[in-house]
């Protein structure tokens, strides 16, 4: 628990971050800078989960226990991401989603 | 906690996001012409490409890393309560490292750990 | 905590084991030839789904965290035979195409991950558990997607299946997290009797179910369903389309009958549109696709949204409808992508026009796509009539009978496209037919495992009444 910061602030900013995350991911071209996007709306629901915990439900960790799972499975995530868009960028010498059209209709 | 209040965030978010998006489309003004996509003021036009290449044996190790870093996430609160969860922690704890362990076994196997 | 509880998570213990023996082996076998895993590995699966079937056994473990019983116990042993059809099919495709590049193992390895994840989401009791079955079973399939990593396609099918998963999962962790934030609880018996019915909590189930969705390709989740199933390669596509499919389908349902009674009136209502979008679109889309994978792909989305209809009765017969759809589906839908894998493995060709006079050439696999396609199609005596006939009961004892008509309609729709591809096989001639095709004696057994599940379940009518007294108790 922060003093003098209240939960409602917490919360703007874990919701802003999520929606910046989603906004960039819809309009980003650049592969990498999606998957930066990905991890900031990813981060944005971790904030979320160890506020409420610490605020509203501080009896038991269990919020707290759900972020650290999650930061776990978010690095699996990109790293997997990362390896395939190496894949992709030895075929195309591009990280750019426009150039990936090949599949269509 | 009044979850009216959160529902209010979700709408403000929405309407900052997409109103920053339409305000600035309605109010900036656009000009399209070969000048602006120049490079900036000094220096002359670029030749040839110019961004520079890193080896994908960087991003390979750096995933390797990434995935054995993460391990500590797990580890570190074990640690700490170690001496309460006793024996099955101890266990449960070893058994987990050698799993992780035979995926470092597997990537030393598959060359994955050579510099080239 | 009693090791001999640890018997109850018998599933997950003995699928890690066979994968830890796959690992060692192929790090033993490291630079040596890696074909010999095949039979290793179909062998090893083979009496872990053997030994699955075995004893059900109820009980709880982790506090809660882990939960298992008959039912479950039954989702997890369709699962398993629809991974060892899956496996049993890409046998000769992995020998030929991934033994000379050195990656056979990881093939099954990614599989049974990403089966082992589907284990833990279906026996979760604990929202954390759903999300991390959830990731476990979505990130091997991504690696899958782009396994064949010399096509262009196959790569690109992979990009998208990442960064459709990376934002369905983040959505769903958001919705976790509003379900937390209003309840206090991720223990999902617990979360039932927390819930007040607030519109927050509305709000983090729909983000929560939007993440769901995604992985059933429900119609407005449904972009990387053909562009996946066209790139990725044809067993993989035949996974995602039965398995992952089947593995949501089956956490949904848990977590909606279960759990989440107060939530009634929103689900039934949100997921009766969904089901009407779904069977629609996937059937118009379908009907202008000429590439077999993406008419399969097309069809599989329609297939989700008849399964949808079982959800709007949360009694018994609509749990017990879903399951024996489920099975019968799987059986139906491997056959027909394991005649598109022998064709496509010997000859590359995958559209409509080229299947022109296949039965000239290849009767037997033509017969098999028959089949196939009229237990999709829902041609009674085959098994697919009797799937999607206790679906449409379901709908109508609960009384939707507008849904009905539009279900009834789309059956219609959804046999014409299935017909055509019958009509290309049977009574359109080609001046240069496909060649005769050899499959793969693994490839035969199971195409011969699909045909045997199609008509028996079409006769045997205990099948349904065993699912039915399952559904008792979830």
């Amino acid at each position: 628990m922060i003093p003098g910061v209240s939960l409602i602030e917490i919360l703007t900013v874990s919701t802003l971050m999520f929606f910046i995350g989603v906004y960039g991911f819809l309009t980003r071209k650049n592969l990498i800078t999606i998957l930066m996007s990905l991890e900031l709306m990813l981060n944005g629901a971790a904030i979320n989960f160890v506020a409420f915990n610490k605020y509203l439900y501080p009896g038991q960790p269990n919020g707290q226990l759900f972020a650290l799972f999650l930061i776990a499975v978010a690095a699996c995530e990109v790293a997997l991401a990362i390896a395939i868009v190496i894949n992709l960028y030895r075929k195309i010498k591009a990280v750019d989603v426009e150039q990936v059209n090949t599949l269509k209709h | 906690m009044g979850t009216e209040a959160i529902i209010v965030f979700f709408i403000a978010a929405v309407v900052l996001v997409g109103g920053g998006m339409i305000a600035s489309k309605l109010l900036a003004p656009t000009s399209t012409n070969p000048q602006k996509l120049e490079p900036y003021e000094c220096g002359i036009p670029t030749q040839g490409p110019t961004h520079v290449q890193f080896k994908v044996g960087y991003y390979l190790f750096a995933i390797l890393f990434l995935l054995f870093d993460v391990e500590m996430i797990f580890l570190v609160p074990w640690a700490v309560v170690m001496k309460n969860i006793g024996l099955t922690g101890l266990i449960s704890a070893i058994i987990f490292i050698l799993i992780l362990g035979l995926g470092l076994l597997y990537a030393w196997k598959k060359k994955a750990l050579i510099w080239e | 905590m009693n090791w001999d509880d640890l018997l109850l998570m018998r599933h997950e213990l003995q699928l890690l084991a066979v994968i830890l023996i796959v690992t060692c082996a192929e790090i033993y076998l490291s630079g040596r030839d890696k074909s010999r895993i095949i039979p290793l590995s179909l062998a090893l699966f083979g009496i872990h789904m053997a030994a699955g079937w075995l004893w059900p056994v109820e009980g709880e473990l982790f506090g809660g965290m882990y939960r298992t019983n008959g039912l479950i116990h039954l989702m997890k042993s369709i699962l398993d035979v629809g991974v060892f059809i899956v496996i049993l099919q890409a046998g000769g495709w992995a020998r030929k195409q991934l033994a000379p590049e050195n990656r056979v193992s990881e093939f099954f390895l990614l599989i049974w991950s990403s089966l082992l994840g589907m284990y833990y989401m279906v026996s979760a009791g604990d929202l954390l558990m759903v999300f991390l079955g959830l990731e476990l079973s979505t990130l091997p399939v991504a690696a899958l997607a782009a396994y064949e990593v010399l096509k262009m396609r196959s790569a690109e099918a992979g990009i998208k299946f990442i960064l459709t998963a990376g934002l369905a999962s983040a959505v769903t962790l958001m919705g976790i997290s509003l379900l937390y934030g209003s309840t206090g609880t991720f223990v999902l018996a617990d979360l039932g009797k927390q819930m007040q019915g607030n519109s927050l909590e509305a709000l983090g189930f729909i983000f929560f179910f939007a993440g769901v969705a995604f992985k059933i390709s429900l119609v407005p989740f449904h972009f990387w369903t053909p562009d996946v199933y066209e790139g990725a390669p044809v067993s993989v596509a035949a996974y995602l389309s039965v398995i992952s499919k089947g593995a949501a389908v089956f956490i949904l349902m848990i977590l909606l009958m279960g759990f989440a009674p107060l939530l009634t009136d929103l689900w039934v209502n949100v997921l009766y549109l969904l089901a009407i979008l779904t069977m629609t679109i996937g059937n118009l889309f379908a009907l202008r696709q000429r590439n077999l994978k993406r008419l399969l792909a097309y069809s599989a989305v329609a297939q989700a949204g008849f399964i949808m209809l079982g959800f709007m009765s949360s009694q018994q017969d609509g749990k017990a409808s879903i399951i024996y759809f489920m099975l019968v589906y799987l059986f139906s839908n491997l056959a027909a992508f394991g005649v598109v894998q022998t064709i496509e493995m010997h000859t590359g060709k995958e559209d409509i026009g080229d299947y022109e006079g296949l039965y000239r050439t290849n009767p037997r696999l033509s017969l098999v796509m028959l089949l196939a396609l009229f237990s999709l199609a829902g041609i009674p005596p085959l098994a697919g009539f009797f799937g999607k006939f206790f679906l449409f009961m379901t709908v109508a004892s609960a009384g939707y009978y507008l849904l009905l008509t539009i279900a009834v309609i789309n059956t219609v729709i959804s046999l014409y496209y299935y017909l055509l591809i019958v009509r290309a096989m049977f009574l359109r001639k080609s001046d240069n037919p496909l060649p005769l095709v050899t499959s793969d004696g693994w490839m035969r057994a199971g195409l011969v495992i699909c045909v045997a599940g199609i008509v028996a379940l079409g006769v045997a009518s205990g099948v349904y009444d065993a699912i039915y007294a399952l559904c008792a108790h979830l």
